[in-house]
């Protein structure tokens, strides 16, 4: 492996920093783009992959795929096929209108973009509820809406979880580290993906005997946190759950602190 | 261009006239005027029917308005700007810090400037801080209703305007343009001593023999600029205007009158007197037109400056120019640039000597670079001797 | 000289910010930058295809007037310029900046407004870096006062700036380009000329000329552009600490 590389904006990503495999097409992560050397003669057309954001070069040699790790604290911006939590302003005669996040124009989700869902069986969903739903489709071009959905397109299930997401509470972190959070939880996540999050390792483990908890985290930096034990914890884990995943984000704690924290929480919480 | 053959007789045809081309395609418009094809043996001219470095017909006249102490107004293209100067009495005792901060330093400063009548330097440092801390210059912008579509009676004064009020008073201040010493009105108090004391005075008469003159009040000047046309440009409209009222003002002779406590102003046009201005700096400004419409976007590698510059030069020698400064820039130009210029130049001693910048400033790009800059300022210094022209005939 | 000190993320409300310091010229600026965001009002009227950049500037004792109404122009038109408005995300929408002057001295009405510029461009720039908006390029500013012996000063303090001839703030992107100028005072072209040059080389570092590897690095390190490098690696080795563990 290469040092690590930070590339500035127009910074040009160096071809051996490139994955060796050439057999299928490279795939560029957001904050990379293809330049062409604008030249009058086509025969000595060059290409070159600069970066329009600062971050941290990272390449997947099996997938062939080269991004840019950008700043954790970065807005979240609206992906097809990212995994998000949204919350219900207002529905229409077709759509829920949900808030994706602040300040940006209301994603659409369709009344019947439910599993199983008809005319008569579609849920009732009321201001400010909360759905984990996929991005479908962004739209191109300005004033492009964002469409959400809370089953896959091509089976018709809500696989991953989706659909309305009844009881516990919303913590907001960084979409940094939400991403890592998703990554951390991939079931097939080797050790060195684990990326230093052993925080949910050592809350479930120190939470068991409580219960344990549900987890769903959107990439629009919302982790949603549900405890299925009796009323006076369930309140006392979520807490628990939020504080020790925000101060982890806030402060990039180092795995040894991420553990020194969840007893320090849990102790205070009177969890232990 | 091609379309106005079009004629009445032919079924609606897929050409457009010019006024419909230049609306629906204003870029191509332009660069098509800008570029013509090499067998048309036409000459580079903008869209206005003017070349590159040409301005707009320009013309000024003071004293329009009556009531004003100063006024012009300057008309550069169909740009128009109106400025009155309307100056207003000061009295040092309504000024809160004067007497602390003032009336102690104002007899060394007195003296200073009369046995060193040659030091600009000490004489500049009091300028400005009675001129600048005391806000004795006083100009202020305002885009009038209906002076360009998009200005909607009863808005709050827009950015435009805030930022070009802005730009007029820090060009005042920095050219010092106004000296301090007109806008003094000063009171020497009669050696009322020397007469009771008599004989006595040899002691100290350097100090109190000849009473210090004390400033009494000031001149406050409102400079107001309403720009009544806006087609572009409104810079140097604006501070042509305000140049021009400037050298029109003309300020009442005023006194101190012990007796009443008060200042007191002559009626007589004859006693009042004109500003003493330093030099005539005059604006011109710039914009950069490119051929390419979303230069910096498409998916092309930006070059270095110096490769840029070895590029745009190889186009040039091809006939295939990229990049065009317009002068004086119109709004039709201006909608359709980003990169702009500005120089403020002045001539010494009436035009004879050198040339001096006083103030230069380009931002929106990256096109224009010091070879561009040096060639501005020659196009600005030629203006000058135009503009010179101009506001003396006015 | 001291250097400036700058750090980033460090507001977690909004998506990027920055803070910029500079003791030579005593100016503290923090910005905060939101974006890709919706702007209140129909927007369309502007370029639909492009991000609109809006700035802000609060002085740090007073209400904003109109030489900050000036300084927001500037700084969006060369912001704005830098700014890909046409990105995913973009397009139609609005990067707003904020910028507070939290410390330094403090710029009285008509006052210039050159010498804290370049605190501003840097501020605005790095707030943009961690709020990752895509640019097209980065750069640095530096202000250079004319002495009337007519000696060139980087970043004068204000009691030198008000005394120099003239005042000069230059922006070199990273490919050299000169971004942005204002000068006033009194001079003459060969003195900008001089004065650019010396922008360039505070900018970009002299590349030429320097005898080994240390002094390169050095300089490299001393000059703008490089100085925003390394402020923007130094919050990236923090913010991923855990991925370069396991390397």
């Amino acid at each position: 492996m290469t040092t690590p590389l930070v590339l500035l904006p127009s910074d040009e990503v160096p071809r051996d920093y490139l994955p060796a495999n050439n057999s299928n097409p490279l795939r560029l992560g957001p904050g990379l783009r293809i330049l062409s050397q604008p030249s009058s003669k086509s025969a000595d057309s060059k290409h070159v992959l600069t970066a329009t954001q600062a971050g941290l070069l990272t390449t997947d040699a099996k997938k062939n795929t080269v991004s840019l790790l950008s700043f954790p604290n970065r807005r979240y911006i609206p992906t097809v096929n990212d995994f998000v939590i949204a919350q219900i302003h207002h529905s229409s005669a077709d759509f829920f209108h949900c808030m994706v996040s602040p300040h940006t124009a209301h994603a659409l989700l369709g009344q019947l973009s439910f599993e199983g869902a008809s005319k008569k069986t579609r849920p009732m969903l009321k201001q400010g509820e909360l759905v984990y739903a996929r991005v479908l489709s962004v739209g191109v071009g300005a004033g492009a809406e964002v469409e959400l959905t809370c089953v896959s397109p091509s089976t018709g299930k809500a696989e991953g979880g989706m659909g309305p997401l009844a009881g516990g509470m919303v913590f907001d972190v960084s979409t940094g580290m939400a991403a890592r959070l998703i990554r951390a939880n991939n079931p097939s996540a080797e050790i060195d993906e684990i990326e230093g999050l052993v925080i949910l390792a050592e809350l479930d483990k120190k939470l068991d005997p409580f219960g344990g908890f549900e987890l769903a985290v959107g990439r629009n930096g919302k982790v949603w946190v549900n405890c299925s034990d009796s009323e006076e914890n369930t309140v006392k884990a979520t807490v628990a759950i939020g504080r020790c995943l925000q101060e982890t984000d806030q402060k990039n704690l180092h795995p040894h602190d991420q553990k020194k924290l969840v007893s320090k929480v849990l102790r205070e919480m009177k969890l232990t | 261009m091609a379309s106005t053959t079009a004629s009445h007789a032919t079924p609606p045809s897929l050409s457009l006239p010019p006024s419909q081309f230049a609306r629906l395609q204003p870029h191509a418009y332009l660069l098509a005027h800008l570029s013509p094809p090499a067998a048309s043996n036409q000459p580079s001219l903008r869209a206005n029917g003017r070349a590159a470095s040409q301005f707009r017909v320009t013309s000024a006249n003071a004293g329009s308005l009556t009531h004003t102490n100063g006024s012009a107004v300057v008309r550069i293209g169909d740009t128009a700007a109106v400025c009155g100067v309307r100056a207003e009495i000061l009295n040092t005792e309504d000024i809160a810090s004067w007497s602390v901060s003032h009336a102690s330093d104002e007899q060394t400063d007195d003296k200073k400037s009369k046995s060193e009548e040659g030091d600009t330097d000490s004489q500049d440092k009091e300028d400005r801080a009675h001129i600048q801390d005391l806000n004795l210059l006083v100009p202020n912008l305002s885009l009038s209703t209906g002076c360009a579509p998009g200005f909607t009676p009863g808005a709050a004064p827009s950015a435009l305007a805030q930022s070009l009020s802005h730009q007029l008073l820090s060009l005042l201040h920095s050219t010092r343009l106004v000296q301090a010493d007109d806008l003094r009105i000063w009171y020497q108090p009669p050696n009322l001593e020397a007469e009771a004391l008599g004989e006595q005075m040899d002691v100290d008469s350097e100090e109190s023999g000849n009473p210090a003159r004390e400033i009494k009040a000031f001149w406050v000047l409102y400079i107001d600029v309403m720009i009544i046309s806006l087609a572009g440009n409104p810079f140097d409209a604006a501070w042509a205007s305000v140049l021009a009222a400037l050298r029109d003002t003309k300020l009442p002779k005023a006194w101190w009158d012990d007796d009443n406590e008060t200042i007191l102003c002559s009626d007589d046009i004859a006693d009042a007197k004109k500003l003493s201005l330093r030099g005539l700096p005059i604006a011109s400004s710039f914009c950069s037109f490119e051929a390419d419409a979303a230069a910096g976007w498409r998916s092309v590698i930006i070059p270095d400056a110096e490769e840029q510059k070895a590029q745009e030069q190889k186009q040039k020698k091809q006939g295939m120019q990229q990049r065009w400064v317009l002068a004086d820039p119109d709004g039709y130009e201006e909608g359709l640039s980003q990169e702009r210029a500005c120089v403020v130049v002045d001539k010494e001693n009436d035009g004879k000597a050198k040339t001096v910048i006083v103030k230069m400033e380009k931002h929106g790009g990256w096109a224009l670079d010091g070879d561009d800059m040096r060639q501005l300022v020659d196009v600005s210094a030629q203006r000058w001797d135009e503009m010179k022209r101009i506001l003396d005939q006015c | 000289m001291i250097g400036p000190t700058a750090s980033l993320s460090h507001l977690h409300r909004a998506d990027g910010s920055a803070s910029y310091k500079c003791p030579a010229t005593g100016y503290n600026i923090l910005g905060a930058v939101n974006a890709p965001v919706e702007l209140p009002g129909r927007r369309d009227a502007l370029k639909p295809e492009e991000a609109t950049v809006e700035v802000f500037v609060k002085p740090g004792t007073t209400t904003a007037g109109v030489g900050e109404r000036y300084v927001e122009g500037l700084l969006r038109s060369v912001l704005g310029k830098v700014v890909l408005g046409r990105e995913k995300g973009f397009p139609r929408r609005g990067v707003v900046l904020t910028l507070a002057i939290v410390g330094g001295e403090n710029i009285e009405r008509g006052d210039s407004y050159l010498t804290v510029f370049p605190a501003l461009l840097h501020a605005g720039l790095l707030s943009m870096i961690s709020a990752s908006v895509p640019l097209s390029m980065t750069f640095s500013a530096t202000l250079l006062g004319v002495t009337k012996s007519g000696d060139i000063v980087r970043d004068p303090s204000p009691a030198a700036a008000k005394a120099a001839v003239s005042l000069h703030v230059f922006a070199i992107s990273s490919k050299n380009h000169l971004l942005l100028n204002e000068s006033e005072g009194r001079f003459d072209f060969d003195t900008w000329e001089l004065a650019r040059q010396n922008a360039v080389t505070i900018c970009q570092g002299s590349s030429k000329g320097s005898d080994g590897d240390v002094n390169m690095e050095e300089e490299k390190n001393a000059s703008g552009n490089g100085f925003i490098r390394e402020t923007v690696e130094d919050q990236i080795y923090s913010d991923y600490v855990y991925k370069l563990d396991s390397i």
